[in-house]
């Protein structure tokens, strides 16, 4: 089998889950990614996503080296590292190598840097955490209810993550042509608002309260399209049904409506005339049965509804697997379990090789295999506190 | 100004959003990407009216910026003689990008199976709803499928409905996944020669966007990161939101006593810095349902604005909670390309719409145009890119093969 990045080296100089999953995802297709575990890494502490299991989650098919920059032998290791690699991550923690450094020693160099807002701007020394960039973002006060708190997703530096890895692979494919290196910035504030992007670009083109403050759910703008309703369990059912035509006589056969009621047979009487009475109707109607039964005739008409899970589901769910979306942790007598791979490649799919590396676990062999280092020359370093 | 993925031929066969905006990261930087759209009516985001019931105005913004710098092929794959010309097409692109249903790709000769066979060298990108494997093939759109990932049951107050994380939140990760599966798949067909099948599924990308508590559920079975939990009783009441008199304001610190400290005193909070229940990193998340209740009251007493400039003089980290339109004045996102500013053909006007979020120092992405118009450059197509005689065109035309 073999890998999409098998001839990709990457220097990855990160300390914060979603810049190393950025570079751990060139990881899971096959890249030599090697974490550079100085003496000096430090980690946004307090950060929620700052766990053992979001290590292993970032760092696993990483190799790690440790080295002591601040040595002078430690630094020509560096350097030589440098010398060898096609890619250099950062996200301004740990050894800090600046872009004109880097490629006056490499020009053909993609150095990814990843940052909180930026690389431009007033602001581009914050530090990388999530939340402050979802802050800025516009979503946390609409996302709820109204009268509320506002609500962190959570999910906007995944969006960072990938871009990091987008971002990456288009300046590689730049430098295959041309021979010429470049810097790749990506941000959590980029990230943020691109996942908003809809809501954005609605408000930047018409404006208007409904994108500034929350919407109740019992004022939706289309009540069979991203909207819920409560079951008679105390659970929830989604409806995705933009183009209503299509979907109302399927939707008003599980709920028991005459799909002929004059109140709503036509899109503009279900969405604009008589929206909120339809609301109120569907409300009315999904509370009379239990999830379980929603489920079965929204699967049997092939609606495009579903019951609200939670991580139970996932965890256990047939079709998770199958996919290798979520993995067994596979360390002895454990039954815990990981996020797997969300993209399929037919030819060069992704493998676990190996769990994260602790601090310099392949030092050793990154020296001599990668770098050409004797033995001796690797005991000399040890000696000298250049490398560990 | 060269653009870095010029050269590389994209057949873009998508409708609504996670395919389409696939589609846009590629073309931002420079891929031909071809919309290839029904004779009737076109991509399906052609007729969004309104977003959250507001009429969308006097430019569909929700079709034209997902479909920026594209050109529009508009072709009836139900005839012979519009399948003929994809055959020709897929013969010479480099990538097939499509998120329509495995029924529509069967009638109409798009399978994987059919079109390796056309063009070995062929990276065929499948936006799916579940995933390459399982047979689940019920409707899959953005908010159904975030349904099912959990992550919308733990966000909220306890006892609120579920949250939904905006639209198009999912539709969003499935895209950038599927280009970067492209890029991987592009950069492997240098030395194999040979294209393959990749599919960026909405669930699996969602499961990722879910991957800040969800990977720490699965690997820890806590139920804690499963289900709400009040902002009042967080964990570490240093890393919360708190409301003022006017706004909200998000504190993101580590509990440390350092941090303690200066929290304290950029809240004039002496006695709270001497209160023996808050003593310790420890005492704090043991009282903490306490202690976010007396910031509470105190950060009532005054406007964000006003604390948070204590804040940055006692070197705290924090941040107003703003809204779009805040949001949308940022000097930070518009020095950073987030924002660009483009011409509209349909309003002859300047507009703005979102930017760039992946900078490349030397090769910037641009948006060069919005989205085309349908059928724009299908004769463009036919005559440059394969062939076809203008006599061709006309009977094409005639048969409503073609717009």
């Amino acid at each position: 089998m073999t890998a999409a990045l098998q001839d990709v080296v990457v220097l990855d100089a990160t300390a914060t889950f979603w810049a190393s999953m950025g570079a751990g995802l060139l990881a899971d297709f096959g890249a030599t990614v090697i974490r550079i575990d100085g003496p000096a890494a430090d980690s946004n502490a307090g950060s929620p996503t700052d766990t053992p299991h979001h290590f292993e989650l970032a760092n696993r098919n990483k190799l790690s080296v440790s080295i002591d920059g601040t040595t002078p032998q430690g630094r020509d290791v560096l350097e030589r590292l440098i010398g060898a690699a096609d890619v250099f991550v950062t996200d301004g923690s740990g050894e800090s190598f600046d872009y004109a450094t880097l490629s006056a020693m490499r020009p053909t160099l993609v150095y990814a840097r990843a940052s909180a807002f930026g690389a431009e701007g007033p602001d581009r020394g914050l530090p990388p955490i999530d939340e402050l960039a979802a802050a800025r973002t516009g979503l946390m006060p609409i996302l709820p209810q109204p009268g509320q708190p506002p609500v962190y997703g959570g999910g906007g530096q995944m969006y960072s993550a990938v871009m990091l890895a987008f971002g990456v692979m288009t300046a590689l494919w730049h430098r295959e042509a041309t021979g010429e290196g470049q810097v790749v910035d990506v941000s959590l504030l980029g990230g943020n608002m691109y996942g908003a992007s809809l809501d954005l670009q609605a408000f930047l083109a018409i404006g208007g309260e409904r994108f500034l403050h929350p919407v109740s759910r019992l004022d939706a703008g289309n009540p069979m399209s991203g909207t819920l309703y409560p079951t008679q369990d105390g659970r929830w059912v989604t409806l995705t049904m933009p183009d209503t035509d299509r979907w109302w006589p399927g939707l008003a056969a599980i709920t028991g409506l005459d799909p002929t009621d004059e109140r709503f047979d036509s899109h503009e009487k279900r969405c604009e005339t008589n929206r909120l009475e339809l609301i109120d109707t569907l409300e009315r109607a999904f509370a009379t049965r239990p999830a379980a039964h929603w489920r079965s005739v929204i699967a049997e008409r092939n609606l495009s509804a579903d019951v609200i899970e939670d991580y139970d589901y996932v965890a256990d769910d047939p079709q998770a697997r199958r996919n290798r979306f979520v993995l067994d942790a596979q360390r002895p007598g454990d039954s815990a379990k990981t996020l797997g791979f969300p993209l399929y490649m037919s030819e060069t799919a992704a493998r676990l090789r190996n769990a994260a590396p602790f601090a310099g676990q392949h030092t050793a062999q990154v020296l001599r295999e990668l770098l050409g280092y004797s033995e001796d020359e690797i005991a000399a370093l040890h000696e000298a506190g250049a490398v560990s | 100004v060269t653009l870095p993925l010029e050269g590389i031929r994209v057949l873009d066969l998508t409708v609504w959003f996670q395919g389409p905006v696939a589609g846009q990261h590629l073309a931002d930087f420079g891929a031909e990407v071809i919309h290839v759209e029904r004779t009737q009516g076109g991509d399906l985001g052609r007729g969004v009216r309104t977003i959250k019931a507001v009429p969308v105005g006097d430019w569909n913004q929700y079709f034209l910026v997902i479909n920026r710098n594209k050109k529009s092929l508009a072709v009836d794959l139900n005839k012979p003689s519009g399948r003929e010309i994809m055959t020709r097409l897929v013969e010479t692109s480099d990538v097939f990008l499509t998120n329509v249903g495995e029924d529509n790709l069967a009638k109409w000769e798009l399978t994987y199976e059919r079109l390796r066979e056309v063009n070995p060298r062929l990276v065929y990108a499948l936006c799916s709803g579940y995933g390459q494997y399982g047979g689940v093939s019920k409707p899959s759109f953005d908010m159904t499928v975030q349904a099912l990932t959990g992550i919308m049951s733990r966000l909220g107050e306890p006892g609120q409905p579920p949250i939904y994380l905006g639209m198009g939140s999912g539709d969003a990760i499935g895209g950038l996944f599927a280009a970067l599966g492209i890029m991987l798949a592009l950069w492997h067909r240098r030395s194999s020669g040979r294209g393959q099948l990749i599919n960026a599924s909405l669930y699996g990308a969602q499961l990722f966007l879910a991957a800040p508590t969800l990977q720490a559920f699965l690997a820890a079975g806590d139920q804690s990161y499963a289900r709400q939990q009040s902002r009042t009783a967080a964990a570490n009441p240093l890393w919360n939101t708190y409301p003022t008199v006017d706004r909200w304001v998000y504190l993101c610190l580590a509990n440390t006593d350092d941090n303690w400290s200066k929290l304290c005193a950029s809240i004039d909070g002496a006695e709270l810095a001497q209160d023996p229940r808050f003593a310790s990193a420890a005492l704090r998340r043991e009282h903490a349902q306490e202690l976010i209740a007396l910031l509470d009251a105190r950060l009532q007493q005054g406007g964000a604005s006003e604390w948070l400039e204590r804040c940055r003089a006692c070197g705290i980290t924090a941040s107003v909670i703003g809204n779009l339109a805040e949001l949308a004045e940022d000097p930070q996102a518009w020095a950073n390309d987030y924002f660009v500013k483009t011409h509209c053909e349909e309003v002859q006007r300047e507009v703005v719409v979102r930017g760039l979020p992946v900078g490349l120092s030397k090769t910037p992405g641009s948006v060069r145009s919005l989205g085309p118009e349908l059928g724009q450059h299908t004769e463009e197509i036919l005559v440059e890119t394969l062939g076809y005689t203008w006599e061709q065109i006309g009977e094409l035309k005639e048969q409503g093969a073609i717009l």
